[in-house]
């Protein structure tokens, strides 16, 4: 009972960290259409900042979090203008500079921080909360938790309660009928990737204490994001939160009971029963034309 | 003259949807086009809007050349265009819907005076502005097209195929709606293939065939025309 409630805990925060940076990829795709591989990097740049900001030179944790949103912010930034814009008729081109820029990052990374063993950052938060007794969750993780339902909460209010926001869903559902309301593709297409880069770089940045830092860490990042997105149902925001919990609960239990690979494992079967059973995924609407 | 055309082509890759044609619309008018499937109805209207671009001739609305604009700008001219397939956000509600027609204005007080407007011309959008746009009927979909038009508060409105799909009653009361609309000083480009709606409604006409304009003028005197009868009346 004790192992099944401090799953639960353990998979909700878990969940945080999915729900950030499988909106943003969605995000992304929604209105731009194109796949972004180069997602987990974006994920793993937040948390390489966190190490040699905060781990190596001392920089408080918060101000880090804030230039780590930036940073990754900014790259996705340059990528739209430079790469997604120019190639936005030829979504296989977008496709292919995403997965240039996925091993540009992962060179980067090493060039910064060497290829030797995987860093970890020294939590900043010390210390345990203790639930009821037995539940115990560091207060690192009780950290993580509220901010990352905050950036959720955030982008929620901003896509349902503001014009900009009703945009960026009018863009991902139909982009020319969107133009036809005089919204400027381009300039929504810049704050889609910028708030989904803020995501991936906050979700990095919060995992950071909490896991293995290395060049390749992306990787998982972007199976797990497909994995919640196809679950989700594509193209569907709130699908992608539902899912990215379920799918945390889900692999944190597997975990706990069978390992890591084997839960892994069962993530992308998962993915594959919700391919073959149900293709739009629990939120996905068929999309006509 | 609110609208010219001039000479205008368009090219789908090598095809030519339109070989050159010439439309005028004055202020206040209220102008369709019709023709058979293909003619290049649409892809005239597309054109207007700036969706696609014309390979030769000139636009020019309201003393501006636009042939060459983005449809942002040019909604910002004062063109509005419900498109073919009304093109509604369906997973948005019917109130998000009406005020992106708004996207670009900033004239809170103005735009809650049009939202009520909308709301006088079709009552029902009001009574539904919170569900979301696909749980609407064909008609209710076609009225959300045309008021997230009217939103944008535009001199010139260019509707394709309003009628498309629609039982008769709403046909009838959509219509009733246009020239309410176009008797407030909004001019019109109604595109349609229900030629004999299409021609009691409008004062003037175009009709299109293969990408030429085949014949034009008052749209009384289509409707008498020998060939409209025969080709689009049916009679």
């Amino acid at each position: 009972m004790e192992l099944i409630l401090q799953s639960i805990i353990n998979g909700l925060i878990q969940g945080g960290f999915f729900a950030l940076f499988a909106v943003g990829l969605v995000l992304i795709f929604g209105v731009m259409g194109v796949v972004n591989f180069a997602h987990g990097e974006l994920v793993m740049v937040g948390a390489y900042t966190v190490w040699l900001l905060h781990a190596q030179n001392g920089i408080p944790f918060i101000p880090v979090i804030l230039i780590a949103i930036i940073l990754v912010t900014v790259i996705g930034l340059l990528m739209e203008r430079f790469l997604f814009r120019p190639t936005c008729n030829d979504p296989l081109a977008g496709l292919i500079c995403s997965i240039g820029i996925l091993f540009i990052l992962q060179v980067l990374a090493t060039v910064v921080g060497g290829d030797g063993p995987s860093k970890q950052v020294p939590p900043p938060y010390q210390g345990t909360l203790i639930l009821f007794d037995f539940l115990r969750v560091p207060y690192q993780r009780v950290f993580s938790f509220f901010v990352s339902a905050a950036g959720l909460g955030t982008l929620w209010y901003f896509l349902t309660r503001t014009k900009l926001g009703w945009a960026l869903r009018a863009v991902a559902l139909d982009r020319e009928a969107s133009a036809l309301q005089g919204i400027n593709i381009n300039r929504i297409s810049m704050i889609a990737i910028g708030v989904g880069g803020a995501l991936a770089g906050l979700a990095g940045a919060l995992m950071a204490p909490l896991t293995n830092i290395n060049p390749h860490m992306g990787h998982n990042v972007i199976i797990t994001a497909f994995i919640v997105t196809i679950v989700g149902g594509v193209g569907s925001l709130s699908g992608a939160v539902i899912a990215a919990v379920i799918y945390a609960l889900f692999h944190t239990f597997i975990t706990v009971y069978f390992g890591g690979v084997i839960a892994t494992i069962c993530g992308l079967l998962l993915m594959v029963v919700v391919l073959i059973i149900k293709p739009t995924g629990i939120m996905g609407v068929r999309v006509s034309e | 003259m609110l609208l010219e055309i001039k000479d205008m082509q368009v090219h789908y890759g090598n095809v030519a949807a339109l070989k050159g044609i010439s439309i005028e619309v004055g202020e206040g008018d209220f102008v369709t086009l019709i023709g058979s499937n293909g003619a290049g109805k649409s892809t005239t209207l597309r054109a207007i809007s700036g969706l696609d671009h014309p390979s030769a001739g000139i636009i020019v609305f309201d003393g501006k050349r636009i042939e060459k604009m983005s449809p942002d700008k040019i909604l910002k001219l004062g063109i509005a265009h419900a498109p073919e397939g009304r093109r509604i956000f369906k997973d948005l509600s019917v109130m998000e819907n009406l005020l992106l027609g708004a996207f670009v204005r900033d004239d809170q007080e103005e735009i809650k005076k049009d939202l009520e407007a909308i709301f006088i011309h079709f009552p029902r959008l009001r009574e539904r502005k919170d569900q979301s746009a696909r749980t609407m009927s064909g008609g209710e979909q076609q009225m959300i097209a045309i008021g997230r038009a009217l939103m944008s508060r535009p001199k010139l409105l260019l509707l394709d195929e309003p009628s498309l799909g629609l039982a008769p009653v709403i046909v009838q009361e959509i219509s009733r709606i246009l020239v309410d609309i176009n008797k407030q000083g909004v001019s019109i480009v109604l595109v349609e293939q229900n030629a004999e709606l299409a021609l009691e409604l409008a004062q003037h006409g175009y009709v299109l065939e293969t990408g030429t304009i085949a014949l034009d003028g008052k749209a009384k005197s289509l409707m008498d025309n020998d060939h409209v009868r025969k080709a689009y009346l049916g009679i």
